[in-house]
């Protein structure tokens, strides 16, 4: 058997009409769920970063509200914002821990800010990769 | 002296007919092709050399034939019937794809799906020259320009084609350069090729990572029968991206991929023998297997332009040969054709998208045609 009668005995017309249609619709399925990936991840991470972003209610923080570009030219407001943030850690701890406090208190230009109070000594080093807050420092 | 001439009648000088003599030069053709003109050396040479050695005329019953049990050749043979090496050579191809271009831009997945209507026309074409259902749906699967995924169709389906299959399937990937470029032209305006695409957007890291685990979800539970093929991809293309394996990713687009494509490519090659391959089914399948690359570019190409009737932003109608899955070589044709008329218009990257789309789309296609085939 050949030609138009071969395919139809076979079933040919079916199976190449159902076989293109699953394989569109397929393909086009997948193609939404991916279009839509990057927004979905968008809305998570926006919602992790809501989340994370909690006011620390200590009463060792200043209750003076200092606007971020205010903190790097203000040396004694950043000293008095950076300092509280130490009362957990050693009388001597790495910066490393600092600019970790200061990245959960999601305070702006952290690593700018602890570099400013080391250039202009309000933090000392103690050797062995550890510093002190300048004694007579007030808070 | 009876000694003697019992062992020159059992030599292959003596056993060798006109059909030996014949798939030596196919063989020797391929080497040639494949070291001298480089044309997919990767593949030529391993199956020309597997077509010399398994077309070395030998006397039956020694255990020494592909087609002899408890031949060494028999059971490298194996990862061919059962479809292991294609499996594996998809996990190296998952494990070296960077679907980044295909993320940034997901409407590119249509014109992979498009290019796979070459199979279907095929089908109905193989069905009309009188080929069995199986046959043609093995032959029909040639339209998805993927060697793996047409031996392995055709191993579950018409293993006595495997051999003029493959050969046919390998034959036109290295003759994409030759087939798609007239076509191309053929159905684009110059004022069409020379549309430029934008830039892709930065595509993030978790959108990679969870890519591999959304496709083979999708994929799979509409055709199941893509598992073998579309579950190795992606989990190959999660272990590249997930960050934490990349010594695994490592070895599988590197040796476990090398290893497969050896076994395969030889025991292909010597899997094809005078008697299958030199008879008027190969013809036909040579003939078919230019009719479906033809339609499977002309498909994608005419998509894209159908595409650009309902879109504001334009796309380049030559992307459509992209989502013929031969990859990297359709998306290096579209972008060279697109350079010709404009060398400053860079479309290689929007073309591995459509490629990428390509391997995805013919994959479902092959576990839709073995479903059918399996209800028949």
């Amino acid at each position: 058997m050949y030609g138009l009668q071969a395919i139809s005995a076979n079933n040919g017309w079916a199976m190449a009409l159902a076989g293109a249609l699953i394989v569109f619709s397929g393909l086009i399925v997948l193609s939404l769920a991916i279009a839509q990936l990057h927004k979905l991840l968008n809305i998570f991470e926006k919602k992790g970063d809501r989340a994370g972003a909690l006011p620390v209610c200590s009463d060792e923080l200043p209750a003076k509200i200092v606007k971020p570009g205010e903190l790097l030219t203000d040396l004694a407001a950043l000293a008095e914002t950076y300092r509280p943030l130490t009362a957990e850690l050693d009388e001597a701890f790495p910066l490393a821990d600092l600019y970790e406090q200061a990245l959960r208190n999601d305070l702006p230009h952290p690593h700018l800010s602890i570099k400013t109070l080391r250039d202009e000594r309000f933090l000392i080093a103690q050797g062995d990769g550890l510093f002190t807050w300048q004694p007579g420092e007030n808070v | 002296m009876d000694l003697l001439i019992q062992f020159l009648t059992n030599t292959g000088y003596y056993l060798a007919d006109y059909r030996h003599v014949i798939m030596l030069i196919v063989g020797t053709t391929f080497i040639y092709l494949g070291t001298a003109k480089e044309y997919e050396p990767l593949l030529l040479v391993p199956i020309g050399f597997g077509i010399l050695v398994g077309n070395v005329p030998f006397f039956k019953g020694f255990g020494l034939g592909i087609y002899e049990a408890n031949s060494v050749l028999h059971y490298l043979y194996f990862g061919v019937t059962t479809g292991l090496y294609p499996s594996i050579v998809f996990l190296g191809l998952g494990a070296m794809t960077d679907f980044s271009s295909l993320l940034a831009r997901p409407s590119l997945m249509l014109l992979g799906a498009a290019a796979q209507m070459g199979i279907f026309f095929t089908l109905l074409g193989a069905l009309a020259l009188g080929f069995l259902p199986k046959e043609a749906a093995s032959i029909a699967i040639i339209g998805g320009a993927d060697g793996p995924t047409s031996i392995f169709l055709t191993a579950k389906l018409a293993p006595h084609l495997i051999g003029p299959i493959a050969i046919a399937a390998y034959s036109y990937m290295a003759l994409i350069p030759v087939i798609q470029p007239p076509i191309m032209r053929l159905l684009t305006s110059r004022q069409e090729r020379l549309i430029r695409m934008p830039e892709l957007r930065d595509v993030s890291k978790k959108e990679r990572i969870i890519f591999p685990a959304v496709g083979v979800i999708l994929c799979c539970f509409l055709a199941p029968a893509s598992i073998p093929l579309l579950g190795m991809f992606f989990f190959g293309n999660f272990l590249k991206e997930c960050g934490v394996t990349e010594r695994l990713a490592q070895t599988a687009r590197t040796a476990i991929i090398d290893t497969a494509t050896i076994l395969l490519g030889l025991t292909v090659g010597a899997s094809t023998q005078g008697d299958v391959f030199l008879t008027g089914k190969s013809i036909g399948i040579f003939f078919l297997g230019a009719v479906a690359f033809s339609i499977a570019t002309a498909s994608g190409v005419i998509f894209a332009k159908i595409m650009n009737l309902f879109l504001k932003e334009k796309i380049n109608p030559l992307l459509g040969a992209a989502g013929v899955s031969a990859v990297p070589g359709s998306a290096r044709e579209v972008h060279l054709v697109g350079q010709k008329e404009d060398p400053n218009n860079f479309l290689l990257m929007h073309a591995m998208a459509c490629n990428s789309s390509g391997v995805i789309g013919s994959a479902i296609c092959a576990g839709i045609l073995w479903s059918f085939m399996v209800v028949l």
